[in-house]
C-alpha cells in the first residue's frame, strides 16, 4: 500500500530523511517512533506530499508520489491524515468541517455528505457535538473530530501525526480508543506517536527512527523487550523511565 | 457681513451636492476597481510565482514611496505625451484606484498570511485543490483579519480623494476653491467644506469599528 524506495530528502543543506526502506502492507498497522528531530512526521508527511521528497521512489496505492508531475489530490483523497494540532476549520462547524471535502472533493451531494458526517461523528463519539464550532470542543473532543473528518473521504490509508502529543493526559484515551477501533477493523494506518500501549496492543510492527534513518524494524513485543540497537535501547530505557 | 456671506453659501449649495456627488463617484469607482484589484494582487502575493510576487512587490512600494498627488500629475499630463489622452474624471478614478489597490494588496496579504499554516495543510491533505482551499478555507478566516482595516481603508480613499480636484475633477474640494471666490469667507466655505467629508466619512468609520468590535468577539467564540 505505502512503498519507500532508498527515499531522500533534505531541508536546505539538512539530510532530514536518509535512505528509507519500507514498505507498508494493506491493512498493516505500523507505529513510527524515535527522539524528537529524528524525522519521523517528515516521513509520513511525504506520504501525501505534504513534504516533496527529492531522491528515490514513493508510491502510495499504486500510485508514484515521488512523480512531480503527478495530480495529488486524487492520491489525497485516499489518505486521511490527523495532525498534532488537530487543524479544525474554525469557521465551520464539528459537521462542516466532516462534510467540506466530501461535498468539493468527492462532489458528494450535501445531505448525503450530512448523513455520512452524522455517522463518522457518531462513530468517534461525539453524535452531542455536531453543530459545535472547534472553540466550543475539548482538545480530545476536536482531535476525534479531526479523525472523523479523515474517515469521510473514505480513504484507504490514515495517517496520524503525533495524535496525542497535543493533549491534555485524561483526554489521550478517548482518541486512542478510537484509533484502536480503526485499527482493529482493518484501516492500513501509520501512525508517529510515543504512545507504547497503542503501539503493543494494536501495531503490526513498530519502525524506530533516529538521525533521519530508520533503526529498526520489528513487531512490537521483540522491539519493546529486547531492541537490537544501542540507540534503541538507549530511547526505549529514556521513554519508560518516566 | 456673515450673514450675507451665509446666503450666498446657502445659494450655492446646489454646486456643493454636485461636489459631493462627484467625490461619492470619484471614491466609488476607485473603491470598487481597487478593492477588485487589491484582492486579487494580494492573493497573488501570497500565492503567485515568485517573479509575480517581485512585480507586485515594487509596484506596492511605489506606491506607498510617492506622494498620492505627484501620481495624480503623473497620470494625468505623462501619459498624453505617450499618446493616451485621459479626461480628469477618468484620469482621477485611475489614480484613486491604483492608490487603493496597493493598500488593499497589503491588508489583503496580511490577512491571508496571518492564517495559520494548519490551515492550508489541513486542506491539501484532504484534496482540495488551491482555489477551493482558498475560497472555503483560507479567506473566509482572512477576512476576519482584512475587513476591519480594509473599510478603514475606505475612509482614507475618501478623505484622498480631494487631491484630484488639483487636476480639475469638481469635487467637494474644488467647488470650496471656486466658492471662496465668491464668498471671501474661508473658514465658513471650508468648514462647510469638511463637514461634507465628515457627513461621508463618519458612517464608515462607525462601520470599521463596529466591524473590528465584531470580528473580535467572533473570533473569540469560534
Amino acid at each position: 500500500m505505502i512503498s519507500f524506495k532508498s527515499v531522500n530528502k533534505w531541508f536546505g543543506d539538512l539530510h532530514v530523511l536518509k535512505d528509507i526502506n519500507i514498505e507498508v502492507a494493506s491493512g498493516e498497522v505500523v507505529v513510527v517512533c524515535g527522539p524528537s528531530g529524528s524525522g519521523k512526521s517528515t516521513l509520513i508527511r511525504c506520504i501525501n506530499r505534504l513534504e516533496p521528497i527529492q531522491e528515490g521512489e514513493l508510491v502510495v496505492d499504486e500510485m508514484a508520489v515521488h512523480d512531480k508531475k503527478i495530480n495529488m489530490t486524487k492520491i489525497r483523497a485516499e489518505i486521511g491524515f490527523v495532525f498534532q494540532s488537530f487543524n479544525l476549520y474554525p469557521h465551520m462547524t464539528a459537521l462542516q468541517n466532516t462534510t467540506i471535502a466530501p461535498i468539493k472533493v468527492r462532489k458528494m451531494k450535501k445531505e448525503e455528505a450530512d448523513k455520512l458526517g452524522r455517522k463518522m461523528l457518531t462513530r468517534v463519539g461525539l453524535e452531542d457535538r455536531i453543530d459545535h464550532y472547534p472553540a466550543q470542543l475539548s482538545g480530545g473532543q476536536q482531535q476525534r473530530v479531526a479523525i472523523a473528518r479523515g474517515l469521510c473521504m473514505q480513504p484507504k490509508i490514515m495517517l496520524f501525526d503525533e495524535p496525542t502529543s497535543a493533549l491534555d493526559p485524561e483526554m489521550i484515551g478517548e482518541v486512542l480508543d478510537v484509533m484502536k477501533s480503526l485499527a482493529t477493523e482493518g484501516m492500513t494506518m501509520m501512525v508517529v506517536t510515543h504512545e507504547m500501549g497503542f503501539a503493543r496492543e494494536v501495531a503490526n510492527r513498530v519502525v524506530f527512527m533516529d538521525e533521519g534513518k530508520i533503526v529498526e524494524v520489528a513487531p512490537p513485543n521483540d522491539f519493546f523487550t529486547n531492541p537490537q540497537t544501542d540507540r534503541g535501547k538507549y530511547f526505549l530505557s529514556s521513554i519508560l523511565t518516566h | 457681513m456673515w450673514g450675507f456671506y451665509f446666503n450666498e453659501l446657502v445659494h450655492s449649495l446646489p454646486f456643493f451636492l454636485k461636489g459631493v456627488w462627484m467625490t461619492v463617484a470619484v471614491s466609488g469607482l476607485s473603491l470598487i476597481f481597487g478593492t477588485i484589484i487589491g484582492f486579487i494582487c494580494g492573493i497573488l502575493r501570497t500565492s503567485g510565482n515568485t517573479f509575480v510576487k517581485l512585480i507586485i512587490g515594487i509596484w506596492v512600494d511605489l506606491i506607498r514611496g510617492t506622494p498620492f498627488l505627484v501620481q495624480v500629475f503623473i497620470i494625468f499630463f505623462i501619459l498624453p505625451s505617450f499618446g493616451i489622452e485621459l479626461e480628469a474624471f477618468p484620469a482621477a478614478v485611475i489614480a484613486l484606484s491604483n492608490l487603493a489597490a496597493s493598500f488593499i494588496c497589503e491588508i489583503v496579504a496580511g490577512g491571508i498570511l496571518a492564517v495559520p499554516t494548519g490551515q492550508r495543510e489541513a486542506a491539501t491533505a484532504s484534496g482540495l485543490s488551491g482555489y477551493q482551499q482558498l475560497r472555503h478555507i483560507i479567506l473566509p478566516q482572512a477576512m476576519r483579519t482584512i475587513l476591519p482595516p480594509l473599510v478603514g481603508q475606505y475612509v482614507l480613499l475618501v478623505k484622498d480623494s480631494s487631491v484630484v480636484s488639483a487636476i480639475g475633477v469638481v469635487d467637494i474640494t474644488r467647488v470650496g476653491w471656486l466658492a471662496v471666490q465668491r464668498v471671501p469667507e474661508g473658514l465658513m466655505v471650508f468648514g462647510l467644506v469638511g463637514l461634507l467629508y465628515f457627513a461621508i466619512c463618519y458612517p464608515l468609520i462607525n462601520l470599521s469599528s463596529f466591524l473590528e468590535k465584531r470580528m473580535t468577539v467572533v473570533s473569540t467564540r469560534l
